[in-house]
């Protein structure tokens, strides 16, 4: 855990739960079967904030250019997500160039997708408001007061020490931690 | 926020009252032909009610000029002249003319000034990044730019620039960038963009803070500002217009490591344009024995 919340480090947090009326210990599972067999996973997601071109990709390439590695950190979380359940075909790093999504990967009801490997399950407290938003139109403000609303994800940079004995009421806990992979995240049709 | 709106607009516009239940109708009409918005491109919609303030106040500052906008997704373009069209103010430019590189949003802007009957707006598929070789020589520029909030401004003064070659570096400009008091870059790329007005020979008449919202999932509450520009007296061209290939001004055009490597949005045409498209949905019949 200290190897990840450290002042300085990046992390991309999201809360994660039923989608398309699979329940999140399932998808977990085909994740992880998906990195078996094809050495990473493609995590579906949507909406407005990290997109994949202008926001993801610069802020993870950022980070690794100076060395450092970004975690997606996920908070589970009861949702009633019910979207559609259309299984995307391709997928595209720069929304010119498409690729068709390989057989035992399965994306459904996402317009975006996060690469990653290394799904793993780690339990600890993410305190939001040690953290700051570290890419897009957003970028500079506290991850306590972004994340909220319909903002159910943000691309952070942890900003203040974390004191693990503090009583924090902007922690979010958080459940599985995987690792980016090229090119981190990626449109997908 | 109203309240303040309407002190700013009658400070500025004291003669301005309008019909808002007719002026908010016009500019759903508007809404209703916009494209949808392509965020790679940083093309997000200004929410309706400021659009309504907005139109008034730009059709007002334009009256009776020729007035180009670089780059208009939002549409303003149409809302001033329909605005002023359908007699709803009394006041607004003598010819509209829209540059952009989205085809949809020409196409949208033609095909609605057809259907209105608006012959003073016309559109120029254009990108920005190419010469200006516009033969028309117009009064006063608009511009509601990609905001720069990872190239320092870069982005907005790229717009700036054209508006000002399109005035011929005579006229007046409005430029709609972030303003947010909390967000560090907004206050850094305001500080930019007012120094590249300055080394281009024009200095800022007014700055109307925190006007707009816009309809954006991750930060609903982030506002923009009207600043105006005004030429110096006897302010010249600092050469032709020339294309910009630069690759420290693109290098984060669109958000960081992100260049333009787009030179148009091109329109899929459709049939079933301005309706449903046929593959959001399918009809399931009655059965025969009901």
């Amino acid at each position: 855990m200290t190897e990840i919340l450290h002042p300085g480090a990046g992390v991309l947090f999201m809360k994660v739960g039923t989608h398309a009326d699979e329940p999140l210990d399932e998808i977990i599972k085909r994740k992880r079967r998906e990195i078996q067999e094809a050495g990473y996973a493609l995590w579906g997601y949507g909406g407005g904030t990290c997109h994949p071109l202008t926001a993801v990709q610069p802020f993870v390439r950022d980070f690794e250019r100076r060395g450092s590695t970004v975690y997606l950190l996920m908070q589970p979380m009861v949702s009633r997500h019910l979207a559609v359940t259309e299984r995307a075909t391709q997928f595209s790093a720069d929304g010119i160039v498409w690729q068709p999504i390989p057989k035992p990967i399965n994306v459904i009801g996402s317009r975006y997708a996060f690469a990653i490997n290394e799904l793993k399950n780690e339990e600890f407290d993410l305190s939001l408001a040690t953290t700051r938003v570290a890419a897009g139109i957003s970028r500079g403000k506290p991850g306590d007061q972004y994340v909220k609303g319909r903002v159910d994800k943000a691309c952070l940079e942890i900003s203040d020490p974390v004191d693990p004995n503090a009583h924090d009421q902007a922690a979010v806990h958080i459940g599985f931690v995987a690792r980016f992979v090229e090119p981190f995240a990626v449109i997908v049709k | 926020m109203w309240w303040f709106l309407e002190q700013v607009t009658s400070a500025i516009m004291p003669e301005a009252p309008f019909d808002i239940r007719a002026a908010v109708n016009a500019i759903s009409d508007v809404v209703q032909n916009r494209p949808r918005p392509l965020r790679e491109f940083d093309q997000i919609y200004m929410k309706a009610g400021d659009m309504v303030l907005q139109s008034d106040l730009i059709a007002h500052w334009a009256n009776g000029k020729k007035l180009a906008f670089i780059g208009d997704g939002d549409a303003i373009s149409v809302c001033v002249t329909y605005l002023h069209a359908r007699k709803i103010i009394p006041y607004g430019p003598t010819r509209v003319a829209v540059f952009d590189f989205d085809e949809r949003i020409c196409n949208a802007i033609a095909r609605f000034a057809d259907s209105e009957r608006l012959g003073l707006l016309s559109t120029v598929h254009y990108n920005v990044l190419d010469a200006l070789n516009s033969r028309e020589e117009f009064d006063c520029f608009y511009t509601n730019p990609p905001w720069g909030a990872s190239n320092e401004g870069e982005s907005v003064k790229v717009f700036i620039q054209r508006g000002m070659e399109a005035v011929r570096y005579k006229g007046d400009g409005v430029v709609v960038i972030g303003d947010d008091p909390e967000l560090e870059w907004t206050q850094r790329v305001l500080v930019k963009t007012q120094e590249f007005a300055l080394q281009s020979g024009y200095y800022v008449q007014r700055l109307m803070p925190q006007l707009h919202v816009y309809h954006l999932d991750d930060a609903p509450e982030l506002q923009s500002c009207n600043l105006m520009l005004r030429a110096l007296p006897n302010n010249r061209p600092p050469g032709p217009s020339e294309d910009i290939r630069d690759p420290s001004r693109l290098e984060n055009f669109y958000g960081r490591d992100a260049p333009p490597r787009v030179r148009y949005v091109r329109e899929k045409l459709r049939l079933d344009y301005g309706k449903a498209n046929e593959n959001e949905y399918e009809l399931e019949l009655w059965a025969e024995d009901r």
